[in-house]
């Protein structure tokens, strides 16, 4: 390509270039006979290669005569610094994620973005949800993603009773979850925006962690991150104080949240501003002390006016939660980062022990429903077996 | 930088045997005969350093850490393995690589403090409109399929250095010969942890008392006798050994104990010794005037 005609780059749908030179209208055919999925947007080498004219023809008019490949269905929401829709491939009938990042002349392609597409593209995993392709038009770039029902928040309010969920669906919940965010740590990728909005569910039951717009790879140094990650109810202590230095265990904290809010139907810690927010987790974990937390004092956010509160037990605002889970939420939930548990320690925690049992009950469960068609009752007051129900593969 | 080197778009997709390399390399070419016989370009090590010197002048400005610069240079290496040079405005490529490696390395520029410097730098190549290098940065992504992560070996050498016992200044002039290899192919060629390994050694052998190339070729004969040494080195020479030799000891031995590929390490050495011979005759002058002849005659800078 040349970047010299004033022709846009590849990004630019604008066929008007070609129309000047009519020696062109062969390579514009060659070039478009092979555009035939959206893949070939981005994977335009092979048309490139067969262009004479230095002019990158390959996603340009495409959208022209191949009106979308993806038809754009119901909105799905509105993510960081996205628009997110629903939408169908033309030729296949799957369904996928449309994520819209609308283009701003004055940033080249948004850092959120950048930083979402190349995470993708490294991170692989059953608990990761996939990019499948990533579309330029003249204004807008589109990640097409797997397409997952529901997040998590909507998941838990369309189950009817007040948001909660039931046991064994926490579990399941909960062990994806952290193999999502182990895979992440281990691949030294910090999420930073863990919270329901960003798990999302198929009618699977699979879990999987999205909208790493946030997210960072970790790297050296560690001392330049930017304090203004995690939505706050999501967000940890240490974050909260002013850290510029945390690390894996933020993610941690997140998780230990979202695990209390499937009890409940509730964020545990609804906090509106930065204080309040730190105020919201004193309440109930206690206010930490030089004492409790050396070192403490040192936080740019810490205050010596903090309100004193003894620490209370996590059971009384989590009334349905069992001893052993009650164990592994309070490894997530530790006020001082490095007494938390890692995502591959916390899936070794016993609570999980039981996970394989349990699935495989739920399926003969829902087996049975299937076979015994309408009228058998062979399953019992089971509140866990019914349609909606995740049944984990 | 981020995720498993192992499982990274950087093994599977940017590493690349000699020959496939070169046979990318040659395919360019042939697909644009007319224009590379019109418009001769200087040996490629000369451009690149070139490119580095012109990048380091930008960095400076932003006061930019290395880091970001390498994962520039290497933006700029995997584009021209994709692009044909003389279809580009190299300097806008340069410019667009920066911007682009501190989005990812998380030190952000604003565009158009890119634009103005990048202008004061090279005003006859880059012109104000900051679209451009939207444009551009979209080109950059596109032609590396948003593989943008890189795996740099200053995370090797850091780790190492201690376990080698290097001083400050060994480490320092490792990590300037890591800085050096960008001007290579290197970073297409092998992993990260194998040029660190290759920088500790020349940086151990190399000492800038005895610069010299004598004494990294002889590295590069010690380098690759290593293979043919006994695991446990014969303790008797230890009061003759000064601290250099035992360090230079130590890594052998740990060499020899790893999995680290000494045959590409070896490789490696003669890679980067050869281009320090080379830039002995690089000139400033003809890479401009090359670079500038076929930008300005095919009005890429416009």
């Amino acid at each position: 390509m040349d970047f010299s005609r004033g022709t846009p780059c590849a990004t630019n749908i604008n066929p008007e270039p070609l129309n000047h030179r009519p020696s062109h209208n062969t390579l514009k055919r060659q070039v478009t006979d092979q555009l035939v999925a959206p893949r070939d947007v981005l994977n335009y080498e092979r048309p490139i290669k067969k262009l004479k004219s230095g002019q990158l023809l390959a996603s340009q008019g495409m959208d022209k005569r191949h009106p979308s490949s993806f038809q754009q269905l119901e909105k799905l929401g509105e993510g960081t610094y996205a628009t997110v829709f629903k939408g169908r491939n033309r030729q296949t009938g799957e369904l996928v994620a449309l994520k819209e990042i609308h283009l701003d002349s004055e940033e080249g392609t948004p850092s959120t973005a950048i930083r979402e597409i190349s995470l993708m593209k490294e991170l692989k995993h059953d608990n990761i949800v996939s990019l499948h392709d990533v579309i330029h038009t003249e204004n807008k770039l589109m990640l097409v993603f797997e397409y997952m029902d529901k997040d998590l928040k909507k998941y838990m309010d369309s189950r009817g009773s007040g948001g909660q969920l039931d046991y064994i669906t926490i579990k399941s919940f909960m062990h994806q979850l952290l193999q999502g965010i182990a895979f992440c740590h281990e691949n030294r990728v910090l999420h930073r925006d863990l919270k329901p909005q960003n798990l999302l569910i198929n009618n699977k039951g699979q879990l999987k962690l999205a909208d790493f717009g946030l997210a960072r790879a970790f790297g050296i140094p560690v001392n330049t991150f930017s304090n203004e990650v995690v939505t706050l109810w999501y967000r940890a202590p240490d974050v909260l104080l002013g850290s510029r230095t945390y690390n894996t265990s933020i993610d941690i904290w997140s998780a230990g949240c979202i695990m209390a809010e499937m009890y409940t139907g509730r964020p545990l810690f609804p906090g509106t501003t930065n204080e309040d927010q730190l105020q919201k987790i004193f309440r109930i974990m206690g206010t930490p002390s030089e004492r409790s937390w050396p070192g403490i004092s040192q936080f740019p956010e810490y205050k010596s006016s903090f309100h004193v509160y003894a620490t209370q037990d996590l059971r009384i605002f989590l009334p349905q939660i069992d001893q052993v889970g009650l164990d592994l939420i309070s490894r997530m939930l530790q006020l001082r980062p490095e007494m938390r548990v890692g995502a591959l320690e916390a899936l070794s925690h016993i609570w999980f022990r039981d996970l394989p049992q349990l699935r495989q009950q739920q399926a003969q469960q829902a087996q049975q429903i299937q076979m015994g068609g309408q009228g058998s009752m062979m399953m019992g007051g089971s509140s866990g077996g019914g349609y909606g129900v995740p049944v984990y593969q | 930088m981020a995720a498993d080197y192992w499982a990274s778009t950087q093994r599977r997709h940017w590493q690349f045997s000699r020959e496939a390399l070169a046979e990318i390399r040659q395919k360019l070419e042939d697909d644009d005969r007319a224009l590379v016989q019109q418009y001769p370009l200087p040996d490629r090590r000369f451009l690149s350093h070139f490119f580095n010197l012109q990048l380091a002048k930008l960095g400076k400005k932003f006061m930019i850490r290395q880091q970001a610069l390498a994962t520039a240079q290497i933006y700029i290496r995997r584009f021209y393995s994709k692009v044909e040079i003389r279809r580009t405005n190299p300097y806008l490529v340069l410019a667009t690589a920066f911007y682009l490696a501190c989005k990812m390395e998380e030190c952000p520029q604003h565009i158009r403090m890119v634009v103005s410097e990048s202008r004061q730098l090279w005003p006859d190549f880059i012109i104000s409109d900051v679209s451009k290098l939207g444009e551009c940065e979209f080109y950059l992504i596109s032609e590396m399929n948003s593989q943008l992560i890189i795996h740099h070996p200053y995370r090797t050498l850091q780790s190492l250095q201690n376990t080698l016992s290097m001083a400050q200044d060994d480490t320092s002039l490792a990590w300037s010969i890591i800085n050096d290899h960008y001007m290579t192919d290197l970073p297409l060629l092998y992993p990260p942890h194998v040029i660190a390994v290759t920088a500790i050694f020349l940086a151990l052998t190399l000492k800038p008392t005895q610069a010299g190339l004598q004494a990294a070729a002889s590295t590069a004969a010690a380098l690759s006798s290593t293979t043919l040494m006994p695991k446990d080195q014969p303790g008797s020479g230890n009061g003759v050994l000064n601290t250099q030799q035992k360090k230079v000891q130590n890594l052998v031995s740990w060499l020899a104990e790893g999995e680290i590929d000494i045959q590409s390490a070896v490789e490696c050495s003669q890679e980067i010794i050869s281009l320090y011979d080379v830039l002995e005759q690089y000139n400033e002058k003809t890479c401009k005037e090359q670079i500038g002849r076929f930008v300005k005659a095919r009005g890429l800078e416009k």
